[in-house]
């Protein structure tokens, strides 16, 4: 790691304030990423502004049919959450599968969504549950939000406080871990409240995107069979050593397909695996 | 330079260290401790895995600042009066080591999802040992050492 | 195994463990090469290439002072200055038709060119780690970039850009065994020919403990202490001695635990001699710890051997000929076991468990622009191993046999024991027939169909595969293997050893054997491995190629009857006899003509009580079959391992515990590279494409649930308890069993490694493509 300066913030505004303050400055919440990505020198922040410990950044609470995660919130807390358990499972499931015991134990919801790394659970629950990111300066809707690999609508010196999620009448997310980095190789988040389905894919894509498609099918049915008959558009999909863009579009399919019998609740209780 | 006060299996510490320093250095280099282990760059091995505030966290991924007024438990922490814990004590039985390199993060990783789930399943320990990389055993013995820990700690 | 065995216990304090040494491993008191420190000691951070192939232009280190405590850097000709250029290699000096083997130079830090991403360029060293490696990050190198070469026979071919001057074509030597006439002629005769060209991917040892070192100079002696991981200190002593031009009484290996080896740790790496240089100009302890992303460039790769096998039939299916062309890719150097194990242990082995009445093998050594390659759990035993059992598979699918009917009829029977192979192996005892036999029953394979169908309603696609394998294990390169035994008048019985257990848990397997010839406790044998003092006198091979418990593990039982003969001596004064008269029982000598006993203790307390003992072994043959079943989700790709059963015969077995533990690692070990791991590097700018844990693929917990263990013995003569060594066979036989299951459930010919989801997926899209077709 390159040197920087290590610093607590007590508030949000003074986070606010040392944000702007220092314009190489970093937001450290639990560092799943970003400490990595120091230890192999790929990111020379001036300062790291540790935010875990702000108050207005946590809880978890469910008011008016929404429920509400502050953005320091661990993935551990909203996987073990009764509250979010009652008000939206797929939501606990989803953190109970993101990296590894330990990573959950640090990493957060508000880092996850502000990193939007293209193979990250999280930002594949916010599109198709249509959640209100809550920054300290306004509010931006997940449609707007995720912007590609990396890239969020999130300006300087702007931080997400909390996320607001709908919630819905039904929630299933399936994902295919890659067998190395545990990230999605494809996931699937399918939801659906009243007439309105929406299916958002990560892992697959240069960033997690919707899959119109299916959700104009599965809004007449919401069976997998109404989705056996279309494909994902391969063309800009992410290819690698570990699979190619129609592997990636094969999965992205299966993994919908398997979401929505989960979600029919006819699903096989096997996970979905690259082991 | 950052002032870090932590417990470390009970005993109070107070270092002052360079803002970068990861937790796994303080507690190898300037506490001395080296039963933990570091084993990758990338967050994926779990060899440096210790109890932080009771939960398992990968000390290559947190720094020292972050661990100011935490209490630590290291895997030189875990025997208690010469009665070894346990998942060490299923872990030797069972075989679930062979180099050894991994195994204090094993152990501290196993323990801390034992925690959460005192009674796992076989398809619940595959998936609570995934942030732990073992190169000798295969894993099989390793399973079977969560089971037979898992067994003794619910009597 | 598993079945009939319950894990023997040992105490130790109030403790029970299976094994002497986990005590200190499971309560964090292990000591790793890294967990060495010395007072005012310094670190070494080491600058690397960035690119595959280039000429260095400039090397310019002036900024490095800007960095608090940076104490000296090191460049190619500081290396050149210190005569650091030539690692140890262990080729023969000839090959084919007295062809005279190229070893290239390596110096410890490039000099001129670099030749992979991850060559040394620049040492540099500082007060701490994090300086050094600040101070890394200031050095301005200006390359001129030459073009890489990733593929081995592109390497090879006419024209191919050259990594060494001294080294044309690439190509360091070509090497054959058997006899090429009678062989094509078998061929030529031939009613059936299999032709099968296998890649034995490029994988990486990646034990857990990153590599370390902490190199000391001692003015008075002019030497050095070397604390790094090691397989055995002779052969660490040895190769530093051939580095650095010094005699081995230079060097003095103290190492206590080593976190893995698999044959990485058998290289003295470019890094250590480098630090050498520091430690002797600075007059102070140079540490270095590499990082995984270091390890993963860097270490020593294993396999990377493409395979071509040539298997001619008879009308009735016995096998007349084989012919081998191998191409092993060596990377940018050769490391010190670099090709001659794959090609000597290939030679050896090269009828697999068959009879071939004619061989031929023929070796084109490689060299290409990506990390060196060296011995890795099998060192060539594993891959043609797997040449020979894809090559039977794919001959039964072509002559629509039953891969066991056409395995049984030409297994070399045990009436022909020894067998003499058309390579000149003398290969002492093996009962393929009836360990196969035992297998088949076991696994059921004739009622797989069943099974079979039973899946297919599921919507899988389930496949069965089978290996029979033999390897060679024992030989060793020191003229013999010795073991001291002393006891003290406490009545501990102590072992020194020069081999070196990576985790195999020698403290407890030669304990035993010792306490077992001298009827005591196991309790009471404390082994001592690597202790630096006892290590310029002993003599004794590494720990590799599955040769320990044959070689050190036997002579513990011969040195503990020679200390029982020196004993007797000596206690016959005591009992007032002559020392013909004097039995030994469980610790105690005592004697018909005597009223008196004495203890090994009180022998002890009067007299030292010490013997050194020693044995000299050719090879032995450890051989199995392994049968495994395995289900594939064609929606996904994703293969599991529905079964898995392995029958071995390892010879008399010491401890069953340890025994398993090494058959579950080795297999999984095969696993991994069957299912995922591979290096791969970027054919056009040969970078490292799978350079961390998070893209290269370790098999994980859970994806190889258990084995169904068995054993078939025959005894190895070769020595006093009848051990064949096993460490390695495992991953031998589990590469080609679960690639032919694979192939099996896909009703492909081959398919090579890694059989990555995204692969298998494809290949049933192509199968349901051409069905569709026809």
């Amino acid at each position: 790691m390159h040197t920087f300066s290590y610093v607590k913030a007590k508030s949000l505004k003074e986070a606010g304030d040392m944000l702007a303050a220092h314009a190489d400055a970093k937001l450290l919440a639990g560092g799943m990423t970003l400490i990595p990505t120091m230890k192999a020198r790929l990111a020379q922040p001036s300062h790291l502004i540790d935010i875990a410990g702000i108050a207005e950044l946590s809880g978890i609470d469910v008011k008016n049919g929404r429920l509400t995660i502050g953005a320091a919130t661990r993935h551990v807390e909203v996987a073990k959450s009764a509250v979010v358990k009652k008000a939206i499972p797929t939501l606990a499931y989803l953190a109970s599968q993101i990296g590894d015991p330990q990573v959950r134990n640090r990493g957060t919801i508000g880092g996850s969504l502000a990193n939007n790394d293209p193979a990250a659970d999280y930002p594949s629950a916010a599109l198709s549950l249509n959640a209100t990111i809550v920054t300290n300066k306004r509010e931006i809707a997940a449609d707007d939000f995720f912007q590609g690999i990396f890239t969020t609508a999130l300006g300087a010196g702007e931080m997400i406080v909390k996320i607001v999620f709908p919630i819905p009448a039904k929630a299933a997310y399936e994902k295919f871990p890659h067998p190395a980095s545990g990230f999605a190789m494809a996931g699937s988040f399918v939801s659906q409240d009243g007439k309105a389905v929406r299916v958002a894919i990560t892992g697959a894509g240069p960033g997690v995107f919707r899959w119109k498609d299916a959700e104009a099918a599965l809004g007449k049915k919401l069976a997998a069979a109404s989705v056996e008959n279309l494909n994902v558009d391969a063309t800009d999909l992410n290819e690698d050593m570990h699979g190619t863009k129609e592997y990636r579009a094969n999965l992205a399919k299966v993994m919908t397909k398997r979401a929505v019998a989960k979600l029919a609740g006819t699903a096989a209780t096997s996970k979905s695996s690259g082991k | 330079m950052a002032k870090v006060e932590l417990k470390i299996n009970g005993v109070q510490h107070s270092y002052d260290v360079e803002d970068r320093t990861l937790l796994v250095n303080l507690i190898r280099d300037h506490a001395q401790l080296t039963g933990t282990h570091v084993g990758c760059d990338t967050s994926q091995c779990g060899a440096c895995t210790v109890h932080m505030n009771g939960v398992a966290v990968k000390s290559c991924t947190v720094l020292a600042g972050q661990a100011d007024g935490a209490e630590i438990t290291t895997i030189e922490g875990m025997a208690k009066n010469g009665k070894l814990h346990p998942v060490q004590q299923a872990f030797t039985e069972c075989h679930a080591l062979q180099c050894g390199f991994c195994t204090p993060g094993m152990i501290m990783a196993v323990s801390g999802f034992l925690k959460d789930n005192p009674k796992p399943t076989d398809e619940e320990i595959y998936h609570g040992l995934e942030g732990n990389i073992c190169r000798c055993t295969g894993y099989i013995n390793i399973v079977k050492a969560v089971k037979q820990a898992a067994k003794t700690m619910s009597k | 195994m598993d079945q009939h065995h319950h894990s023997q216990l040992f105490k130790v304090g109030n403790a029970q463990v299976s094994r002497f040494e986990d005590m200190r491993l499971i309560t964090g008191n292990g000591k790793y090469s890294s967990d060495w420190n010395a007072p005012d000691q310094l670190h070494a951070c080491f600058l690397r290439s960035d690119r595959a192939h280039a000429r260095i232009v400039s090397i310019n280190y002036d900024k490095v002072s800007q960095v608090k405590g940076v104490v000296g850097v090191y460049i190619g000709a500081d290396a050149q200055a210190a005569g650091y250029l030539r690692s140890a290699s262990f080729l023969p000096p000839t090959g084919k038709g007295g062809m005279k083997a190229r070893v290239p130079a390596r110096p410890c830090l490039a000099i001129g060119k670099v030749r992979f991403v991850g060559d040394p360029v620049a040492m540099v060293i500082a007060e701490s780690h994090l300086a050094a490696q600040d101070a890394c990050e200031l050095i301005d190198v200006v390359y001129e970039d030459l073009p890489a070469i990733v593929d081995p026979e592109e390497a090879l071919k006419p024209g191919a850009p050259q990594l060494h001057d001294d080294v044309p074509g690439n190509c360091p030597v070509e090497a054959e065994c058997g006899n090429e006439a009678a062989t094509m002629e078998a061929i030529a005769k031939a009613a059936h020919v299999t032709k099968i060209t296998v890649d034995c991917t490029r994988v990486t040892a990646s034990p857990m403990e990153p590599r370390a070192a902490l190199i000391e100079y001692k003015a008075e002696s002019d030497s050095y202490v070397v604390h790094t991981p090691s397989q055995g200190v002779n052969m660490t002593r040895k190769q530093f001695a051939t580095y650095s031009n010094l005699g081995e009484e230079k060097f003095r290996v103290e190492i206590q635990d080593v976190g893995g080896g698999f044959g990485q740790r058998s290289t003295v790496y470019p890094e250590y001699v480098s630090m050498m240089m520091a430690a002797k100009a600075l007059q102070r302890p140079i540490k270095w710890v590499s990082t995984r992303t270091e390890c993963f460039l860097t270490d020593t790769h294993g396999r990377a051997n493409l395979i071509t096998a040539t298997l001619a039939l008879d009308k009735n299916a016995q096998f007349t000929g084989m012919r081998i062309d191998w191409i092993t890719d060596q990377g940018a150097y050769l490391s010190p076991t670099g090709p001659a194990g794959h090609i000597r242990n290939a030679t050896t082995c090269m009828n697999g468990v068959y009879k071939i009445p004619a061989l031929y093998g023929h070796f084109k050594v490689a060299l290409t622009s990506t990390g060196w390659v060296a011995a890795y759990r099998g060192a060539g035993r594993p891959d043609i191993a797997y040449a020979i059992e894809r090559a039977v598979d794919a001959a039964a699918l072509e002559l629509k046999m039953d891969p066991a009917d056409l395995r049984r009829r030409n297994y070399v029977p045990l009436n022909e024991y020894p067998y003499k192979s058309a390579t000149g192996s003398t290969i002492e005892i093996a009962d393929l027939p009836g360990l196969s036999a035992k297998a088949l029953s076991l696994a059921d394979w004739p009622g797989f169909e069943a099974r079979r169908a039973a899946s297919a309603k599921k919507g899988k696609l389930r496949g069965i595969g089978m290996s029979a394998v033999i390897e060679p294990t024992g030989a060793g390169t020191y003229p013999r293997d010795e073991i001291e035994v002393s006891v003290g008048a406490d009545g501990i019985v102590t072992l020194h050893t020069v081999s070196h257990s990576q985790g195999q848990g020698h403290e407890t397997s030669f304990a035993m054997v010792t306490a077992n010839a001298l009827g005591i406790p196991a309790e009471r044998v404390k082994v001592r491995q690597g202790d630096a003092d006892r290590s310029v006198t002993m003599i004794g091979n590494h720990s590799g190629g599955s040769r320990t418990m044959v070689g050190a593990g036997t002579v513990c039982h011969i040195a503990a009857n020679k200390l029982i003969d020196a004993g007797k001596s000596l206690a016959a004064e005591d009992l007032g006899v002559e020392p013909s008269q004097v039995n030994y029982s469980k610790g105690e000598f005592s004697s018909p003509h005597s009223k008196q006993k004495v203890t090994l203790a009180q022998v002890a307390a009067k007299k030292k009580l010490s013997v050194v003992g020693e044995g000299t072994f050719t090879s032995t043959y450890p051989n199995g079959c392994h049968i495994t079943e395995v289900e594939i989700d064609p929606e996904t790709g994703v293969t599991d391992i529905a079964s898995y059963l392995s029958v071995d015969d390892c010879g008399h077995i010491v401890s069953h515990t340890i025994v398993e533990g090494q058959m579950h690692g080795a297999v999984v070990q095969g696993l991994g590279q069957v299912f995922g791991e591979h290096i791969v590097y970027d054919k056009d700018t040969g970078q490292m494409i799978t350079g961390s844990f998070s893209d290269y693929i370790m098999p994980r917990a859970g994806q190889l649930k258990s084995i169904q263990m068995e054993e078939y013995t025959t005894l190895s003569k070769l020595g006093p308890l009848g051990i064949k060594g096993m460490g390695e066979s495992g991953c031998t036989a589990s590469l080609p069993a679960l690639v032919n299951a694979v192939c099996n459930a896909l009703g492909v010919r081959h398919l090579d490694m890694p059989l990555t989801p995204s692969k298998v997926w494809a290949t049933i899209q192509q199968t349901k493509a051409q069905q569709a077709k026809h």
